[in-house]
């Protein structure tokens, strides 16, 4: 089993109409997703590339069966959609659209928090499982099916780490873009959770960056909770600072995100910390990953 | 946007925080014309967004006109960190029994508001977490309910205060909140927030940092954020709605993420400098890369550029012909390294070609940088 998404999920897409939308719905419908309709308020009745479009999601939902859904809405309008569609009883959602407003990412995190969801994003390039299927914006191209899992924070960096193990004929269980927004909806270690679990991933490869403390706290969860070999790559060695939030923020964040406090957090837990995105290689290579 | 303490202290007291009397100035006349109005002691703030901005001199008191006059005079026109200083806010001094700190931030990790406080105001706030973390007290908001007094009440009763100072900081707290979630804060920050002799409160310095996502539907009169940014080549890279920031090396670079972005300097940086991080986000039109192209040779004395972009939400054989179009129309000499991947790349790579891009078709930074090390060195 992959992670999150295979090729029997039935996915709808919101803002199907929008240039964009319509776009990577035919990728998504190339690469043997199973998309079953779109939504676009005010657009019920129509079709794009064959597939019924829906006025709300609640009419998707009960036309199609559907129970994933992946967002190409207008940073503004994503809050209300994310109401709607977790309403509607759909349980994995991909947020795609960068700049949300940070409190609505907040609201739409405590809207979910007792409840049975799984989402993505916002600002991230959604989930792709070789061979079976894609949520969101991953170029198909660069992926390859195999045992290594990838987590990322940045979008175009999940891409890298996919084709240079590609290159090499090392394939991917699953690819999961977590959203490069200071708030996402779902943390690193929930992610990992997953990986975990699942009987085709052999190894996890954690794409992180600078800020933040996602990859500290995700240290701790690996430490405590995670049999297989974890490799990490933190970006922004060189990278001016100032992208903090300030004093407070750097309170409740403790190490306040710098690169050397990342990397020593999972150097100390026993976490590989590649040096260079082409030393995945090396890696995968010694815990045999495929 | 991190606005300015004086933009702030407007904030502040539109919601009902006491903020000291102040006048903000340009000139020493100006000065001295506020303090007719305000009274001596006075206390000379220079208007710039850097952080110790008192140890650096931004901060400094006069006792009478003549202090006034040549200490404003000083501070017109002169640097704090290598920021100018354009404005000064001329304030009273406050007589302070005491000093609070009070915030409400971002937790990015729980994703939900946070309201600190502590009785350790006026010193740096990250020096009393390391050293007497128990005068600090904080408490987790849902966003969907608010920040209520009694919330307030119960958080600021962890530090002690005394009944009426409690009661009084429990309503400061409730309107920066209100400022916080009105004006859609990073970070709203008191620091001090000075108990006065009298005992009221007073807002002695003001932090407000707004999210950019968000500047749109702000009902608050905001400045203008283009005119916030002091760097005219970042400024111009957010009009044309790319992140840019400007670094010292000879190494242009134009990423189409913020991840690959790092890397790329990360990768640059170890044979090389890279003299900006320029990251186009999900919006690549052949007009923006054309854009990007004018930014970034603005810069002087440039001895390479990389391109490193995927095509996954960005139709970048569409981008490719804006980078071309641009070494066409300028006759850009220096040596060009392009890694472009995904979607239409084949087409990409032929359109770069054809305007004497060197192409690089593995997937890995390192090798493409490692040729543009190659081409740079080769061309000295």
């Amino acid at each position: 089993m992959s992670i999150l998404l295979d090729d029997s999920t039935r996915v709808i897409v919101q803002g199907i109409t929008g240039n964009i939308g319509r776009t990577q719905t035919r990728w998504m419908l190339d690469y043997g997703t199973k998309i079953v309709g779109g939504v676009t308020p005010g657009k019920g009745g129509t079709q794009v590339e064959g597939l019924p479009v829906f006025d709300s999601v609640g009419e998707a939902v009960r036309e199609t069966g559907a129970t994933a859904s992946v967002f190409f809405v207008p940073a503004p309008f994503v809050l209300d959609a994310f109401y709607e569609t977790v309403d509607a009883g759909v349980s994995f959602i991909v947020i795609v659209p960068e700049h949300v407003p940070v409190h609505d990412v907040m609201k739409m995190r405590a809207y979910i928090k007792d409840k049975d969801v799984f989402t993505l994003g916002p600002t991230t390039p959604g989930i792709l499982v070789p061979g079976k299927g894609k949520m969101g914006i991953m170029p198909a191209s660069l992926f390859f099916p195999g045992r290594a899992g990838i987590i990322s924070r940045s979008g175009t960096l999940s891409y890298e780490f996919a084709g240079i193990l590609s290159e090499k004929n090392i394939g991917q269980s699953t690819v999961v873009g977590m959203g490069a927004d200071p708030v996402v909806l779902t943390n690193l270690k929930d992610i990992l959770k997953k990986f975990e679990a699942d009987d085709e991933t052999d190894g996890v490869i954690v794409v992180g960056e600078v800020g933040g403390e996602q990859e500290e706290k995700a240290a701790e969860f690996i430490r405590d909770h995670m049999t297989k070999p974890v490799a990490s790559y933190i970006a922004g060695r060189f990278s001016p600072k100032g992208k903090r939030m300030g004093h407070a923020g750097a309170i409740v964040r403790g190490s306040a995100g710098t690169y050397e406090g990342k990397c020593e957090a999972l150097k100390n837990v026993g976490i590989e910390v590649l040096n260079s995105p082409i030393d995945v290689l090396e890696w995968a290579e010694k815990h045999n990953i495929t | 946007m991190r606005l300015h303490e004086y933009e702030a202290a407007r904030v502040f007291e539109s919601v009902g925080i006491k903020v000291p009397k102040h006048k903000v100035v340009q000139t020493p006349e100006e000065a001295l014309e506020a303090a007719e109005e305000i009274g001596y002691p006075l206390v000379l703030k220079a208007q710039v967004l850097v952080g110790g901005r008192g140890l650096a001199g931004g901060v400094k008191i006069a006792s009478d006109p003549e202090e006034l006059k040549t200490l404003s005079g000083k501070m017109t026109g002169s640097e704090i960190k290598g920021v100018p200083v354009d404005k000064i806010m001329v304030t009273e001094k406050a007589n302070i029994s005491d000093e609070l700190y009070v915030a409400v931030t971002v937790d990015g990790y729980s994703g939900r508001p946070v309201v600190i406080a502590s009785t350790e105001g006026g010193v740096n706030i990250e020096e009393t977490a390391r050293k007497t973390p128990e005068k600090i007290v904080s408490v987790h908001v849902d966003p969907q309910f608010g920040f209520y007094p009694f919330q307030a009440r119960r958080l600021l009763r962890r530090l002690g205060l005394s009944e009426r100072l409690l009661l009084s900081c429990a309503d400061v707290l409730v309107r920066l909140y209100k400022v916080f979630s009105q004006l859609e804060g990073i970070i709203v920050e008191i620091n001090p927030l000075a108990v006065l002799e009298n005992g009221d409160l007073c807002a002695v310095d003001a932090v407000l940092e707004v999210d950019n996502s968000a500047l749109k539907r702000i009902e608050y009169p905001l400045p203008n954020f283009l005119e916030r940014i002091d760097n005219p080549l970042e400024r111009r890279g957010r009009r044309i709605g790319v992140t840019y920031v400007d670094l010292d090396g000879d190494i242009g670079l134009i990423s189409s993420g913020a991840g690959l972005g790092m890397a790329s300097m990360d990768i640059i940086g170890q044979k090389l400098r890279p003299a900006n991080f320029l990251e186009t986000g999900g919006g690549i039109t052949e007009e923006l890369l054309y854009k990007c192209m004018e930014l970034i040779m603005r810069k002087e004395k440039l001895r390479g550029l990389f391109i490193n972009i995927y095509g996954g939400i960005n139709p970048i054989h569409e981008g490719a012909k804006g980078v071309v179009r641009y070494i066409k129309e300028h006759g850009v000499t220096i040596p060009i390294v392009a890694k472009a991947l995904g979607n239409h790349q084949e087409e990409t790579w032929e359109t770069l070609e054809s305007g004497g891009v060197h192409v690089i078709t593995d997937v890995a930074t390192e090798k493409a940088v490692a040729r543009l090390v190659e081409l740079v060195e080769a061309n000295e």
